[in-house]
């Protein structure tokens, strides 16, 4: 946070090639250490959400029942069904409490019913030694036996495709909206406005709770209804920046020449809005990421099993209540607030660096 | 400014007519139906018709939004589907309550929001400043409930301060959890926006001049530079207070303190939708009354105001 004007006008004096806008702020971001780390932070879990089959212990819908709502770094044995294949599918343990080989080359095993039972010498024969194994919950279970290091990463997924795909319904139908409002001005600009003040009167969540009643359960459900709450921020800094970028001289030129509004909209006037529209953009993209996990945890949005942060902490709220096991609800609500830090230090960077006037 | 409050005003009921409509349409077009709702699922079908013909759900989608209309400008919202109540009766008896939550919040993070700004752009740079700042960024990247959540837990359940679930009548040490969990996103921002403006004002040129007169610091602060930064902490009046209004209602739930949040996802819980209709437009509406008179206070501090 440090005065960086000096620099940068330094920089831009000796350079030989004049750049453009995006140049400057990405030079102006990187020098930027809380926006870097923000950046850094978003990419690992970019990473995390896109490598998660790979990276997960275990698959996230995995429930053993026996081993329901253990504590951190509990350990089981387990009998793998068909070991050999990947280890991440649903339905592929079975727990046992003991177990035995025989001489004649069968595994006897005990599981938690009480019930005895082998595996045959010639399917033994054929895998080896995978059928059994001891595994590690390093976080724990949820009430259903899954292990919450695997949801955690998985739920990353959900929740960083809410805030992209969110996000992008609410630029996408803001910059339309703002921008007929901010250049057409007069009766559109009037009744587009109203429709903004309306839809802003509303408390955004409660107004996403209605839509989802409305749409339905479900991820795409959810998209639609956090993007139509999300375009309204979107388009009152469209509309502003087409107030005052509407009568600079280079429009007035294209007028000259003979475009058309359109052509003028799209190619000549947008592409300078974009500067604000990324920083608001930004911040729409983490408040969109806590509205999915709101919508999670009352049990609209992503449904179970699919795993959602919001939908793990709704989970284990009840465990709070009762004082126990409160790493099922705390560790989502860390990983959420991660997230959204990361994403607000990286908005507050691009805020900065777009801001040529910038004095702190 | 008569003519400007008048002007407000009428914008104002445009836009509660506005939310009006939204919220007719939201009803209308949520899938099942009210009639079969209000007598459950084992109703004959007579007696669904004998409902539906009551409550004019066969008419045309016009005559049903004017008699929605008329009704919600008399103050008739309809019945709600659990109890059986009058929706506006019920709300009203849980408007106390969290306008004491809500009013509470308010206050405590527009205080020590205004307090923390002031002081962090005035050791700019500082390690207070980047503390503070850091901290304000955890408080609106935590989401109310799930910082409800751990509150609960560490002051709750660890450490045993606080009670987690109730309302004053036992005492009014039961305010003090949710009122601190709710005042933590608004106080925030209220911070984070008192210090951008403060910065913006004390890099203005009338500052330099009175510092150079020699005047202290408290009486360049408080005299000259405070008024003047107070403009945009007037539209973070507003800004908390959709911070506030959006958080009440988990934090009611996690809380248990029997308010309209409370009600509100109660209702949401079973699919009441006169209840929920009810509550929404209600928020809606104080928000838009409050936006009203923090327009007309916006228009007093900067009279270039009126003329927009």
């Amino acid at each position: 946070m440090q005065p960086e004007t000096a620099i940068v006008a330094d920089e831009i004096l000796i350079d030989d090639k004049s750049h453009n806008l995006w140049y400057y702020s990405w030079k102006r971001l990187k020098r930027n250490r809380l926006a870097m780390v923000g950046m850094w932070i978003l990419i690992i879990l970019a990473f995390i959400a896109l490598l998660a089959p790979f990276i997960a212990p275990f698959h996230p819908n995995q429930q053993i029942l026996e081993y329901s709502a253990k504590e951190s770094g509990f350990e089981g044995q387990v009998l793998v069904k068909n070991p050999g294949e990947m280890d991440n599918e649903e339905n592929k343990f079975i727990p046992i409490k003991s177990f035995e080989k025989e001489q004649d080359g069968k595994l006897i095993y005990t599981d938690y019913e009480d019930k005895i039972d082998t595996v045959s010498a010639a399917d033994f024969e054929k895998q080896g030694s995978g059928w059994i194994k001891n595994i590690k919950y390093y976080l724990g279970t949820d009430r259903f036996g899954r292990d919450v290091l695997s949801r955690l990463i998985y739920g990353s997924r959900v929740s960083l495709a809410v805030g992209l795909i969110s996000e992008s319904i609410a630029i996408f139908i803001g910059l339309v909206l703002g921008a007929l409002a901010g250049y057409f001005r007069g009766k559109t600009d009037m009744f587009i406005m109203w429709v903004v003040n309306v839809i802003f009167a509303f408390p955004a969540i409660l107004l996403i709770i209605a839509l989802s009643v409305v749409l339905g359960k479900g991820l795409w459900q959810a998209f639609v209804a956090i993007g139509l709450t999300g375009w309204v921020d979107i388009a009152r800094i469209v509309r502003g920046q087409f107030f005052s970028l509407r009568e600079t001289e280079y429009v007035e030129a294209t007028k000259a020449i003979g475009y058309k509004s359109p052509r003028i909209i799209a190619r000549h006037i947008l592409p300078n809005c974009m500067g604000p529209v990324i920083v608001t953009g930004t911040v729409g993209l983490a408040t969109a990421i806590i509205f999915e996990a709101s919508l999670s945890f009352l049990g609209l949005g992503v449904q179970p099993p699919t795993a959602s942060w919001g939908q793990m902490i709704f989970d284990g709220y009840k465990y709070i209540v009762v004082g126990t096991n409160w790493g099922l609800a705390v560790y989502p609500s860390l990983a959420i607030m991660i997230t959204v830090f990361a994403v607000n230090l990286l908005g507050d960077g691009l805020r900065d660096a777009f801001d040529p006037k910038l004095k702190r | 400014m008569w003519t400007f409050i008048v002007r407000q005003l009428l914008y104002s009921i445009v836009i509660i007519i506005g939310v009006l409509t939204v919220t007719f349409c939201l009803l209308y077009i949520i899938p099942g139906d009210p009639a079969r709702m209000m007598l459950g699922q084992r109703a004959d079908v007579s007696s669904v018709e004998a409902v539906r013909d009551e409550l004019g759900l066969n008419k045309p989608i016009y005559i049903q939004y004017v008699k929605f209309m008329t009704n919600a400008f008399q103050g008739d919202l309809g019945r709600s589907y659990a109890t059986n109540r009058d929706v506006v009766k019920t709300i009203l008896e849980k408007l106390p309550a969290t306008s004491l939550l809500a009013f509470s919040a308010l206050l405590i993070s527009s205080i020590l929001g205004v307090l923390i700004g002031i002081i962090s752009s005035v050791k700019k740079y500082t390690f207070t400043d980047n503390a503070a700042m850091i901290f304000a960024l955890f408080g609106i990247s935590f989401p109310s409930f799930a910082f409800g959540l751990i509150m609960a837990l560490v002051f709750g359940h660890l450490l045993k301060w606080f009670p987690i679930s109730g309302y004053i009548n036992e005492g009014a040490i039961y305010l003090v959890l949710p009122m601190l969990t709710l005042a933590l996103r608004p106080l925030a921002i209220t911070a984070r926006i008192t210090r951008s403006s403060m910065l913006d004002v004390m890099n203005q040129d009338y500052v330099r001049t009175a510092k150079s007169k020699g005047l202290s610091s408290y009486q360049v602060i408080f005299k000259h530079t405070l008024r003047n930064a107070l403009n945009p902490v007037v539209t973070t009046i507003s800004a908390s207070l959709a911070a506030t209004l959006g958080g009440v209602f988990f934090i009611e739930y996690i809380f248990n303190w029997p308010g309209i949040g409370l009600l509100a996802i109660d209702a949401i819980f079973k699919l009441d939708f006169p209840m929920i209709q009810g509550t929404v437009l209600f928020s809606a509406i104080v928000f838009v009354v409050i936006n009203f008179f923090v327009d007309i206070i916006y228009a007093v501090l900067d009279p270039k105001v009126k003329l927009s």
